[in-house]
């Protein structure tokens, strides 16, 4: 960039920003998306994430090859499930609301309650998981070798003898760091185009930093303080009335670790519990990024609410109840929002969302036999 | 006795009398009667396997004297095996178990393998936990068989008692009616057959492996599915050079001495009738094929045990040592006893959840 251009830009800004800080103040703590961390471990090549996209859509990472990580992270539902809770691998339903895909590089921690620290070991634990892609690792690589296409992949983008199954996962993780939306009306606004929102969406944005304090924890660029807290979504009502749902209820509780007491005894998700294993974490869940959500209904960790405007009037109520209300954040409380101002926050966060990301699904290649060499 | 009696009465209540007389090759072995019928109901069912696919039937019919009747098992969704499904007959009565004998515990351990193996059925034993405490007919039979409720040990402990139960009955071996064809062919099985110098003993093995020169199935490598099964199974095992690999190593899996290589365990001959085709993959399809295998002195390898060498055995010899085989064959498995006849597989809702105790 010359000077005299970077001297334009920056007049232009100046002048947008003078513009906007007399009639439409850009609220602090927020801002418009950039470009996603991109850990020095696992650069970005076009082949190594052409490798991601097609793990990403191939069942072959799975323990019945068939459930694909798209299987719950479909594009046309918003690279999630539009459904309360997730599919499940067969014979089994999960136990939580699928998150979309779209941003998710921009998380410090993946899942509901942070277990994952990376993209890259989110894709394994759930091509893993009991109720998810049930794989193992042995059997997943083995059936990578098969594949003449994925040979020649991992070893042009990893220089793998054969096919290792963490670089799948490392390909996977390069494929969604591509998954990114940016250029939302909200952005854009951020970014200075005073038209970008309606007036009814900057009513909403006030609201949002203001009366409404939403932004106490949906803040920064991703409008996620990727902290956790119990807001008193209440339980999944899947447990009332299925029995498989119950079934998977005591297996993730089993699985992830409690005393025999709280096995016996718990009826909700503990959530961030899980891991620091401290009371006061029972019930806890990372505030999640309100980008995209016109496309991820229904809403909260186990899609207890359908519409974004439920949403709001569920915290303009003051939050709800579960078994761990003594966890309840102080911060929810009600918000005393007239009707008018609840449809204005709801048109502020569809500005959170841009087109819908659609892609053409990739051709998959298929294991072929594999002749001794000789 | 009285005791044994009294126990075998009640394991095979609702199936014949005939069955309680049954001349079996040894003594029953002593099990908790209502842990062994929860057993054979586990046997059947389909939720032990991770997507509701298989159940241990699903290899082990009970018409074949719980063979599979094929060269190969199949396996899990996405799999296919490489090895021959063997026979349970007599079972509970083995040294070890799996044709490469990489089990040498107990029942309930190949029950954990069988159940847990990600190409087998590949199943979450803590979400078959649950499964089971979501059916009424288990939480009843676990409590009858002294557990307070289903757990995942119980469970296999169940199916160590029903596996037990499956016993070879009124061969003719046993019942003193072998054909005289049988009777010269027993002569010729200790004699100049010499096979008894490893199939010894009231089951006809002596369950140590060796190596034949059973010629390895070409399906194995052929089949992308069977072949990345096989990779899956060398590569857990830490066989080296596992994808260039073209034979299956059997018994060295275990010990990882080369000299061990593609031996595998003596198999049981009870039963053969039912069980074609033969061999740890399934090669030969007759027991005329067999018996020809071994009277040219088994295959070709260089690890050959040198016992094996040819025979000369004449027609009516090999004739008659096929039917002293066949005498060591007993009644079906087929029979209540030893099958889930209700079709009651099922969940029920737990009603007032939120109170109940999990």
């Amino acid at each position: 960039m010359s000077l005299r251009s970077t001297l334009t830009a920056l007049a232009a800004l100046a002048i947008a920003s003078a513009a906007g800080a007399q009639d439409n103040p850009r609220p602090e703590g927020l801002a418009p998306l950039g470009p996603p961390p991109i850990p020095a471990d696992n650069p970005m090549t076009p082949e190594k994430i052409a490798l991601g996209e097609k793990l990403f859509f191939d069942p072959i990472l799975s323990g019945n090859y068939g459930m694909a990580c798209a299987a719950c992270h479909a594009p046309e539902a918003g690279w999630a499930v539009q459904a309360p809770i997730s599919f499940g691998y067969p014979g089994t339903t999960h136990w939580r609301n699928s998150q979309t895909i779209i941003n998710a590089a921009y998380y410090g921690k993946l899942f509901w309650a942070g277990a994952s620290g990376s993209l890259e070991h989110q894709a394994r634990s759930a091509a893993r998981g009991g109720v998810a892609g049930n794989g193992e690792d042995d059997m997943m690589e083995s059936r990578l070798a098969f594949v003449p296409e994925y040979r020649e992949a991992f070893r042009e983008v990893f220089g793998d003898d054969w096919p290792s199954v963490r670089n799948a996962y490392m390909a996977i993780a390069a494929y969604q760091r591509t998954l990114v939306q940016t250029d939302t009306p909200f952005d854009a606004y951020m970014k200075g185009d005073d038209d970008a929102l309606s007036d009814e969406q900057k009513r909403g944005l006030e609201l949002f930093a203001g009366k409404a304090n939403c932004i106490a924890c949906h803040n920064g660029p991703l409008l996620s303080d990727e902290a956790y807290y119990n807001t008193g979504v209440p339980p999944y009502d899947g447990w009332e009335d299925d029995p498989i749902a119950q079934i998977t209820y005591r297996f993730e509780i089993y699985a992830k670790g409690v005393t025999e007491a709280k096995y016996r005894k718990l009826k909700d998700d503990p959530g961030l519990y899980f891991r620091t294993k401290q009371e006061s974490d029972m019930g806890k869940f990372r505030t999640p990024s309100l980008r995209y959500t016109a496309y991820t209904f229904p809403y909260m960790h186990n899609g207890m609410i359908e519409t974004l405007r439920d949403v709001v009037v569920f915290y303009n109520e003051g939050g709800g109840d579960n078994e761990f209300a003594a966890n309840k954040s102080a911060q929810i409380q009600p918000l005393g929002l007239t009707d008018p101002e609840i449809d204005d926050l709801v048109a502020f966060l569809e500005s959170l969302s841009g087109d819908e990301i659609l892609i053409d699904y990739p051709d998959l290649p298929v294991m072929e036999p594999l002749p001794a060499q000789n | 006795m009285l005791t044994r009696t009294l126990l075998a009465g009640v394991l095979l209540m609702g199936s014949t009398a005939m069955a309680q007389e049954a001349v079996t090759p040894e003594p029953p072995i002593e099990v908790n009667a209502a842990r062994a019928e929860l057993g054979k109901r586990l046997f059947y069912d389909t939720r032990l396997s991770g997507d509701t696919s298989l159940s241990c039937a699903s290899c082990h019919h009970p018409d074949k004297a719980f063979a599979d009747g094929e060269a190969l098992s199949q396996a899990y969704t996405g799999n296919a095996h490489f090895r021959n499904s063997p026979t349970l007959a007599n079972v509970g009565f083995r040294a070890a178990w799996l044709h490469d004998g990489r089990l040498g515990t107990n029942l309930n351990d190949v029950a954990r393998e069988m159940i847990t193996e990600t190409y087998l059925m590949n199943m979450d034993m803590r979400i078959m936990q649950e499964r089971l405490k979501q059916d009424p007919v288990y939480v009843e039979m676990f409590k009858a068989a002294g557990m307070s409720e289903p757990s995942n040990g119980g469970a296999r402990n169940a199916l160590m008692d029903f596996m037990k139960t499956i016993q070879s009955r009124n061969a003719p071996y046993d019942t003193g009616t072998m054909s005289s064809a049988a009777l010269r062919g027993q002569l010729i099985f200790e004699g100049k057959g010499n096979c008894v110098a490893c199939h010894s003993g009231p089951r006809f093995t002596d369950d140590k492996p060796y190596n034949t020169g059973v010629p390895t199935n070409p399906a194995i490598w052929g089949e992308p599915e069977r072949h990345s099964t096989f990779v899956t199974y060398a590569k857990f095992f830490g066989v080296p050079a596992y994808m260039t690999l073209r034979e299956d190593l059997g018994a060295y899996v275990r010990t990882h001495r080369p000299e061990t290589a593609r031996s595998f365990l003596t198999p049981t001959l009870r039963e053969l009738t039912y069980t074609a085709p033969y061999m740890h993959n399934g090669t030969f399809e007759t027991l005329e094929d067999v018996v020809d295998f071994y009277d040219a002195g088994g295959g070709d390898d260089p690890l050959k045990d040198p016992r094996l060498q040819p025979l000369e055995l004449v027609p009516s010899e090999k004739a008659d040592l096929v039917a002293f085989l066949e005498s060591l064959s007993g009644e079906s498995f087929d029979i209540d006893a030893y099958v889930w006849r209700a079709d009651d597989y099922g969940y029920e809702v737990i009603e007032d959840w939120r109170n109940v105790q999990n």
